[in-house]
């Protein structure tokens, strides 16, 4: 696909984030409404987000999955703090990463202190699986990634999951600049896309 | 074409990203029924329920047949804590051991997916309740405060049994 100006990329962009606002800020009122029942399609759109943020904090699948349903009961408990459609992702992605250092700090006797953990807490290894990658630009990229800074790997697994309309919200909620007219690239992609542009076998 | 950190993101970063995504899809999937039990956890929908947080989970025994296998869950409310076993049966079903701490005769109950009946029973005065003949899937435990006194059920996760 070429590349697109920024201006027709802001478009296109701001017509689906209102869209996506809309819908999700319809369910949140019928959750605070007592209707929990709404908030399904937004658990199914966002636990592959929530599930890589517990796991990129170094949690086991188990503990994983049981964060992530702890946060979303606690986010039952607290509908009335959620003040916008793109507060609430970056809501659930805060809560889930200071619940997955608690649960560390439980398996480890020591509690974590802030962001300093990002650097301290080993990447999950996801297995001997990358046989599963069978597509070339997959392995290409993984291969890339794999090299990149423990940091940069981990904020990048957040990122790509994250929905387009709440990238800045979570981009600043993770401490990551963002520009005048949204969010930026930052280093740790700036870094991977030089990576894979020096790669011959590349294409996006 | 510039990669520099600064710069708005293009298509192609967005490209990247996606791929990235459907990467980890395919090396580290969420378990098949997480929504399923999120679902299930929300859906009690009771708002002033003290949540109990899994605190830890062991497992003994590692034969293929499931009987050779327990499970040990234990749950942290901030009023109390919730310890259970689960211990497969030769049929299939489980039996679920459980102990509260602080230990008191509480009534326990078991949800279960509709269109199943939640199984109630009562711990003993050193907290010790039992559930047995209980099908394998997602359940969640609420305990329940004694008819006197108005604190919130204590409720854990969905968890899979």
């Amino acid at each position: 696909m070429a590349v697109v100006t920024l201006g027709n990329g802001k478009t296109g962009t701001s017509h689906a984030a209102t869209d996506r606002a809309a819908r999700v800020g319809a369910c949140l009122v019928r959750a605070r409404n007592g209707q929990t029942a709404a908030l399904g399609e937004i658990v199914r759109e966002l636990n592959p987000l929530l599930w890589h943020v517990a796991r990129g904090e170094g949690l086991g699948a188990e503990e994983s999955a049981d964060v992530v349903q702890t946060i979303w009961l606690e986010l039952v408990r607290r509908l009335d703090e959620i003040r916008s459609p793109q507060a609430l992702t970056s809501w659930l992605v805060t809560a889930v990463r200071r619940e997955a250092w608690r649960v560390q700090g439980l398996s480890r006797r020591q509690a974590p202190d802030g962001a300093e953990q990002l650097e301290s807490v080993p990447d999950p290894d996801p297995g001997p699986g990358e046989r599963l990658l069978t597509d070339e630009r997959d392995q290409i990229l993984w291969r890339h990634v794999q090299l990149l800074p423990e940091r940069c790997r981990k904020l990048l697994r957040i990122v790509a999951h994250v929905p387009r309309p709440d990238y800045a919200a979570v981009a600043e909620a993770l401490g990551m600049p963002v520009g005048s007219i949204g969010p930026t690239r930052g280093r740790c992609l700036a870094r991977l896309r030089e990576m894979l542009r020096a790669d011959p076998g590349w294409s996006p | 074409m510039t990669s520099s950190a600064d710069q708005p993101l293009d298509d192609d970063d967005l490209a990247v990203l996606r791929r990235l995504a459907e990467v980890y899809a395919l090396l580290d999937p969420p378990p098949a029924d997480l929504d399923e039990r999120v679902w299930f956890a929300i859906t009690l929908g009771e708002l002033d329920a003290e949540v109990a947080r899994l605190s830890e989970e062991l497992t003994v025994g590692s034969g293929a047949r499931g009987s050779e296998r327990t499970r040990t869950i234990t749950f942290d409310g901030d009023s109390r804590a919730v310890m259970i076993t689960i211990a497969e049966r030769a049929d299939g079903l489980v039996r679920i051991d459980g102990w509260l701490a602080p230990a008191a005769a509480l009534r326990v109950e078991l949800r279960l997916p509709e269109p199943a009946q939640p199984r109630i029973v009562t711990a003993d005065t050193a907290g010790r309740f039992a559930l047995d003949g209980v099908p394998h899937g997602i359940a969640q435990l609420l305990v329940h405060p004694a008819a006197d006194d108005a604190s919130p059920r204590v409720v854990t996760p969905a968890f899979t049994l």
